[in-house]
């Protein structure tokens, strides 16, 4: 079962589609969750995720807003999407009938 | 702050490093946030490559014990040299030089301390260049435990397990030489020195060149990993042996006069630096020819 940072890195490169690199999962993650993400932590599960065959990786072209450095592309895998729709399925399943679940309306902004 | 983060930066592999000093100047970061990022995402890395057995290996087997021997053995040669420099510094008279006695037995001294330096100063070179050759990925904290593991024989003397197990003679600082070593020079500064000079910073050249080091060629890499198994053995036997034979007043009569372990050491470094100066030469000379 994916963890739950995994499982928020796997959701935004997913969502960026073929835009999916360190900075840009980075900025999605922490505008999701209004938290801080931290760089050593994205990387090492980048890795981490990488090494299960839940995503693959490769080094992109060099832009001038980076100052000339490459970027590290991301594009998640049919065994990462899979293990999203797991862990998500749990998630939802786990949750039915407990109060913030029902009190969903009440707390959303 | 921005170059405290480039300099913490370099502990990363490039392609990472690239990437990540990318995302800061994109994501518009502070120096402060960025250095806490970049040093959390050093530590990571770190940490994990210290999972493996292998850094483990190399810290037990080569980068503690040929700290600690590099630093016994520099101990004692700087006391030894710190007489000869004693007898003929603190005590000099310009009126010596007319005598040719005086002027061979200068000679002969200066040489023997000479070539002691040397050799120390090569031993050191050789096993910086395995340690840097070994562990590329764990450098930096290798580097930094081989420096600790130097250090700490200076300032806190070798265990006394170690000092059994290897014969060490006992300290110059008592008896006939007390006069020599009872000036705060000669007792706490003069090591210290010799010990930076000769030891510490060839091996931190050392350990660079050989994590710098591109593709040697074959018959290279085998006289290179010779010359560190000969430093090895003599850093271990010199304590063992050859320092008993070649002091005059610890010679056993049943063992013969072992000869200087300058010429063994010198291979290694001689050998990387003739290869490193042919070696584009030879590279240079075929793209020409094709």
């Amino acid at each position: 079962m994916l963890g739950e940072f995994e499982y928020l890195l796997l959701t935004a490169a997913a969502r960026l589609g073929e835009n999916a690199y360190g900075a840009a999962i980075r900025q999605e993650i922490e505008a999701t969750t209004r938290r801080r993400c931290s760089i050593g932590a994205l990387y090492t599960t980048m890795d981490r995720l990488e090494t299960k065959g839940f995503l693959k990786t490769w080094m992109g072209d060099a832009t001038p807003e980076r100052g000339g450095r490459a970027k590290r592309m991301v594009r998640v895998t049919a065994k990462g999407i899979q293990a999203a729709t797991a862990f998500y399925g749990a998630v939802m399943r786990v949750s039915r009938g407990v109060s913030w679940e029902a009190n969903r309306t009440a707390v959303r902004p | 702050m921005w170059r405290l983060v480039d300099l913490v930066s370099r502990m990363l592999e490039p392609d990472e490093r690239d990437a990540v000093r990318g995302d800061f100047a994109e994501s518009r970061e502070t120096g402060g946030q960025a250095l806490r990022d970049v040093l959390g995402l050093v530590v990571l890395r770190q940490a994990g490559l210290w999972k493996d057995w292998r850094p483990w290996l190399t810290l037990v087997g080569l980068v503690v014990p040929l700290g600690m021997l590099l630093s016994l053995v520099s101990r004692r040669m700087a006391a030894g040299s710190a007489i000869y420099a004693w007898l003929y510094l603190n005590n000099w008279d310009w009126g010596y030089v007319q005598n040719p006695g005086f002027r061979h037995d200068l000679a002969g001294d200066m040489a023997a301390v000479f070539m002691e330096y040397g050799t120390l100063i090569c031993w050191s070179w050789t096993g910086g260049f395995v340690l840097g050759s070994l562990s590329r990925r764990t450098i930096w904290v290798n580097r930094a435990l081989f420096c600790l593991a130097l250090l700490s024989v200076e300032c806190w003397g070798a265990p006394r397990f170690l000092g059994r197990l290897l014969l060490l003679p006992p300290s110059y600082a008592s008896g006939p030489n007390e006069a020599v070593f009872s000036g705060e020079f000669y007792r706490a500064a003069f090591p210290w020195i010799i010990h930076i000079a000769l030891v510490l910073f060839p091996s931190l050249w050392g350990m660079r060149q050989g994590f710098r080091r591109v593709t040697l060629p074959l018959p290279l890499q085998m006289i290179l990993w010779a010359s560190a198994a000969a430093t090895m053995f003599a850093l271990v036997a010199q304590n063992l042996a050859w320092w008993q034979v070649r002091t005059w007043d610890t010679r056993p009569p049943y063992l013969p006069h072992l000869p200087s372990l300058m010429p063994l050491a010198i291979v290694g470094p001689i050998g990387y630096m003739l290869a490193s100066a042919i070696g584009p030469r030879r590279r240079a000379l075929k793209e020409n020819n094709t």
